[in-house]
């Protein structure tokens, strides 16, 4: 019985040389010599033809036992081993290293702010129209009720292409053009951009506006009111005071410039303790310009004043991002510096 | 507009603050921008009473003075003025005491002598200009008083915004009517008595109004016996509070009169006239030296006054030098008017020449008051001056003024603002206003009072109800909106458009950049951009902005300039935006057509930390192709364009056999301008067509493969002028049933080689069954064939 001894004897030496082994590769050789073709176990068994026929199953059986304990060994070394490679390469894994990542697109914060203006406005039922930038003096001025030599003509630098056509200042011309091209009930908001002769720390001869009018059989001042002070808190929060001051455009009478309560100070006037720079301490911030359409409006597209009346508002949307995402500088809006353009993702 | 709470008191008793005053004027349409404290620099000065003064032992010219100034012992103070005395009463600031120029005031040796305050000339106390010595004050002047309250200066000035329909308010009076209306409070004018004396004036002045329509009246009165020099204390000091220079008791009444009553007058001295006044319009081209010694070159639009000799005042806008009141003057020659508003303004502007009376003249001057503004004047001057008023006015009013009568709806006035007023509230809110009401039935007839030109029709006066009744009352409420059926199959917006294309762009990874429409014509021209067709800007604020673009290049290279400046090296940018072009079948006689621009440049990855090369053809390419994918548009063609302003080389892009556009490389010599160190490839792209053509394509879904495709590669060797598209385009024109797609995979292009390798994937499907090896490699030869044959290529 010296082959089951001999047989027996692999299993503790293949266990103390698997213990030695530290790589797969030594396993694998170990493995090679013990299960093998040519391995210690196949030598073994090559005795068996010599064994009498009735020793020869004990001996087969014991084989197939001592087979599959070799191979556990092996397997349990080798779990070991991967493991043990798995987390070398796992300590060595760099997590902090730099992703490689695609640029980041951006959108203009006047993008941001005109996509969103109409898309509140569109909740509430309004088209969306937009209109050319080199205007008629007729659309810009003379059919809003500002004829030649009107004053409030003042209250607009105008950039001129020629006597009669000029870059529009406002984008009120498109109240004219929708009316003129539409029957009456309509609400239709158009944001683009606009035209001043102006440039200073405050001012730049570019910047965009959205204009809105309803005109219907019974449009009121209220419905300007419940209108503006929807909009207004659904861009600057539910908490937000509106204020509407008496003032005047030529184009809307009666005339209301609108102010909010102040997003920086929480229209307190100071912030700990500090005079509010975006307020200057008077808690309130104005917002936008509006007013019931003037009758003269109505008049020179044909509507009759008499039964058609109508809201229109203003605004500008520079105004309204820097309140909105705390921009302190209006010139940084056009000089399209990356480091500007991709924090508005 | 700039009003002193002190002075507004003379007019309506108003006990409140500044700042409430200003709260409840906003409110009310006149808009407070800010609170001025013009005396606040000089509040601590207190009255001294000079009770010795020696000549200071050291000095030739200055003394040693001791001074009560209320703080229980007398003061030494030296002071080096020429005209102290003993007995005056003086400004004193005392030890401690910040100057308006921001000087504190220290204890002090002068030559020896110590020194404990200052006595102050009114220089000093930036009172005015006058430093020939220490300001002396009213013998009655308390000792130990505030100097600003001794004087009654004007401490709180309020500055308001005056709309342009509200001329009525550019004055005390004005805001007076407006606050006793907010606090209803008593509106009340003090009286200047008026003493007339002499032969009638209009004896003296003969007068003349050429153009009725362009001067409404004229006024004037004279005044003889005057000696000109500086005006009371008191009217320096107010018109300094509001920001008017004091020049001398003459002139300082009309600035007077023109901040208190909105009436502008003009004083010539009567001597420098013939004895005549003519209001007419100028002779062309003919000049006249204005207050200011400029000399105007006249046109036939404006208007003067004259005498018999020439043109002594642009009427409403500024004076002539030859008339103007001197220290010589001995008789004035007083004018009040009214003038058409629009021939005021169109001469002030035209001159770029706007002065207080100009502004109020455009806006309208209340003509009712025209005359009581003279005879005002007329009495102040008089005792400001020490001279008498001629008897009589030489007047013409060719067009005297009539109330409009504006008929009034009450039901109207609520349906318009959305509130339920009564009657008696709009009745009394417009009697308050100086209105006129005859309130009967449905339909009321309202005239408007003199002073308000901004009201003539029903809406005005609805306004004015809504104002006074606070239009911050009025209730919010959310309208119902009326919808058309039609409307819910419109066709997309532009904008919804442009929003759609702007969110690709975004996320593709590119950044949204906007610029301005205009840049310099130079800026065109660096780019070689057609001059033909270009929009100028008549009036521009700069060289640098003075045309309108015609491409969206110049913007998008200036930003690429900005951003290498901020370190940068790599930019991926893209504007949708108008460009511009003349066009006379416009009915702007402007083309504005849509654009989309690209700019790459530089790195592939935000990242510098691996290897990852320059954006590049390839690059740009991809992104229009990609655009197109989105679009649904299909058939996109590239064509290599034959010149190109700025782009080289120029890929001319069409979609479905239309040219849309153009990609390509900035020329360099161009791009260096920019400080670009790498290549810089942009494309333009027009974005109306895009549009159309995407309102009319549409996905069209194409049912799954059953079977599947086998693959063969295929190395082309051509000659390096052969174009891929030629080979793509001739193994396409075999029309192989099988043959689903050709792709190319590889380029090898070795340096200076006249030839180069390109790999092409063929791929071939069955629809019904199984494509066996044999069949596709015969094919894959027919091809390889056919490429040698016709391109001369070898495989």
């Amino acid at each position: 019985m010296d082959l089951l001894n001999e047989l027996e004897s692999l299993v503790p030496e293949l266990e103390r040389g698997s213990g030695q082994a530290f790589s797969l590769a030594e396993l694998e050789e170990l493995r090679v010599a013990f299960l093998g073709r040519k391995g210690r176990l196949a030598h073994i068994m090559s005795h068996l033809p010599g064994l009498e026929p009735e020793q020869r199953p004990a001996v087969g059986q014991k084989a197939n036992e001592i087979k599959a304990r070799l191979t556990a060994i092996v397997d349990a070394r080798r779990q070991e081993l991967e493991a043990a490679k798995e987390a070398a390469a796992l300590a060595r894994f760099d997590a902090s290293l730099p992703g490689r990542a695609p640029w980041a697109g951006s959108l203009h914060p006047t993008t941001l702010v005109q996509e969103e203006i109409c898309a509140i406005f569109g909740r509430l039922g309004y088209d969306v129209a937009t209109g050319p930038e080199v205007e008629n003096d007729y659309y810009n001025f003379e059919a809003l009720n500002m004829p030649p030599e009107h004053p409030a003509r003042d209250m607009q630098d105008t950039l001129y292409i020629t006597e009669k056509v000029l870059m529009r200042t406002h984008t009120s011309p498109m109240q004219v053009r929708t009316m003129l091209s539409r029957k009456p009930p309509l609400a239709v908001v158009v944001p683009g951009k606009v035209y001043r002769r102006d440039s200073d720390l405050t001012h730049t001869p570019m910047f965009h506006q959205v204009e809105g009018l309803m005109v219907g059989e019974k449009v009121s001042f209220a419905h300007l009111r419940g209108t503006l002070t929807a909009f207004l808190r659904a861009v600057f929060g539910a908490d937000t005071q509106v204020r509407f001051r008496p003032s005047f455009f030529p184009f809307t009478e009666p005339s209301a410039e609108v102010d909010i309560s102040c997003c920086m100070c929480g229209g307190h006037g100071h912030v700990n303790g500090e005079p509010c720079r975006v307020c200057k301490t008077t808690g309130w911030v104005e917002i936008l310009g509006c007013g019931m359409i003037d009758p003269a409006v109505f008049d020179s597209v044909g509507y009759d004043p008499k039964s058609i009346s109508g809201f229109a508002f203003g605004l500008g949307v520079e105004r309204i991002a820097m309140l909105k995402y705390g921009i302190g500088d209006l010139r940084m809006f056009f000089e399209n510096d990356v480091r500007f353009l991709s924090q508005f993702v | 507009m700039l009003l002193s709470l002190q002075w507004l008191r003379e007019f309506v008793p108003y006990e409140g603050s500044a700042e409430a005053l200003g709260d409840r004027l906003t409110m009310l349409g006149l808009e407070l921008e800010e609170i001025v404290h013009p005396y606040d620099a000089i509040r601590d000065i207190v009255v001294g009473h000079v009770v010795e003064c020696t000549p200071h032992p050291d000095s030739d010219h200055m003394h040693v003075c001791k001074v009560d100034a209320g703080q229980g012992a007398l003061l030494d103070i030296v002071c080096g003025a020429p005209n102290v005395a003993q007995g005056q009463k003086v400004p004193v600031a005392l030890v401690g005491t910040t100057m308006p120029g921001g000087l504190v005031i220290k204890k002090a040796k002068l030559r020896g002598m110590p020194s404990f305050g200052m006595i102050c000339s009114e220089r000093e106390l930036g009172l005015t200009e006058d430093h020939s010595g220490i300001m002396v004050l009213p013998a009655d002047a308390p000792v130990g008083a505030r100097l600003v309250d001794v004087l009654e200066l004007d401490r709180e000035v309020l500055d308001i915004s005056i709309t342009p329909n509200r001329a009525d308010c550019l004055s005390v009076l004005g805001l007076a009517r407006e606050t006793a209306l907010a606090f209803h409070l008593p509106f009340s004018i003090p009286e200047v008595p008026l003493v007339e004396s002499g032969s009638d004036a209009s004896r003296a002045m003969s007068l003349e109004i050429v153009d009725p329509e362009l001067c409404w009246l004229y006024s004037g009165r004279i005044i003889e016996n005057i000696k000109v020099g500086p005006s009371p204390m008191k009217i320096r000091h107010r018109l300094h509070a509001v920001g008017l220079r004091p020049i001398s008791n003459i002139v300082d009444v009309t600035n007077y009169i023109l901040m208190e009553c909105g009436q502008p007058l003009h004083s010539f001295d009567m001597d420098r006239l013939d004895g005549r006044i003519i209001v007419a319009p100028a002779t062309e081209g003919e000049t006249f030296v204005t207050l200011d010694e400029q000399e105007r070159v006249l046109k036939a639009a404006d208007l003067t006054i004259r005498d018999g000799r020439g043109p002594v005042a642009l009427a409403g806008v500024m004076g002539g030098l030859h008339s103007s009141i001197t220290d010589a003057s001995t008789s004035v020659f007083l004018e009040s008017a009214i003038f058409r508003p629009a021939t005021i303004r169109r001469t002030s502007r035209r001159l770029g020449l706007s002065s207080d009376a100009s502004y109020r003249f455009e806006r309208g001057v209340d003509q009712r008051r025209s005359l009581w503004a003279l005879d005002r004047a007329a009495a102040m001057i008089a005792a400001s001056s020490g001279g008498t008023v001629r008897a009589g006015v030489c007047k013409a009013e060719p067009r005297p003024y009539v109330a409009p009568v504006i008929p009034f709806r009450p039901a109207r006035a609520n349906a318009v603002l959305g509130v339920e007023l009564d009657g008696e509230f709009a009745r009394g809110t417009l009697e308050a206003l100086g209105c006129g009401v005859e309130a009967e039935g449905g339909e009321w007839r309202v005239t408007a009072p003199s002073w308000r030109y901004d009201l003539s029709r029903e809406a005005d006066l609805i306004e004015e109800v809504g104002r006074v009744h606070g239009l911050d009352t009025i209730p919010p409420v959310l309208p119902l909106l009326e919808r058309n059926l039609d409307d819910a199959s419109a066709p997309e917006t532009s904008f919804s458009f442009w929003m759609r294309v702007k969110r690709w762009g975004k996320g593709l990874g590119l950044n949204e950049a906007v610029n301005y429409s205009f840049v310099g014509h130079r800026d065109l021209d660096h780019l070689n951009l057609p001059r033909e067709g270009r929009i100028s800007i008549m009036n521009p604020l700069s060289s640098e902005q003075d045309a309108l673009r015609t491409a969206l290049a110049p913007g998008l290279l200036q930003n690429l300039r900005t951003n290498l400046a901020q370190g940068a090296t790599g930019l991926r940018l893209f504007e949708l935006a108008h460009v511009f072009e003349a066009d006379a079948a416009s009915d702007t006689t402007a083309r504005e057509t849509s654009m989309l621009g690209l700019l790459m440049y530089g790195d592939r990855y935000d990242c510098a930390w691996q290897a990852q090369g320059d954006a590049g053809y390839a690059d740009v390419k991809g992104v229009v192709e990609h655009l197109m994918a989105f679009l649904h548009l299909g058939g996109m063609t590239c064509t290599l364009a034959e010149e190109h302003p700025y782009l080289l080389p120029c890929v001319q892009v069409e979609v479905q056999g239309r040219p849309v556009g153009v990609m390509g490389r900035v020329r360099p010599d161009m791009a260096d301008a920019f400080h670009a160190r790498k290549e810089v490839w942009m494309a333009e792209l027009n974005l109306d067509d895009l549009f159309a053509m995407h309102q009319k394509a549409a996905i069209h879904f194409q049912s799954l493969p059953v079977f599947p495709p086998v693959r063969r590669d295929i190395t082309v060797m051509a000659p390096a002028s052969l174009r891929a598209g030629d080979m793509v385009a001739c193994v396409e024109g075999m029309k192989l049933p099988l043959l689903e797609d050709i792709s190319l995979i590889d380029i090898f292009e070795p340096e200076h080689a006249e030839e180069r390798n390109l790999t092409f994937r063929l791929t071939f499907r069955h629809a019904e069954r199984t494509l066996k090896d044999a069949e596709v490699d015969k094919l894959r030869e027919k091809i390889a064939a056919a490429l040698v044959k016709t391109l001369g290529v070898r495989i």
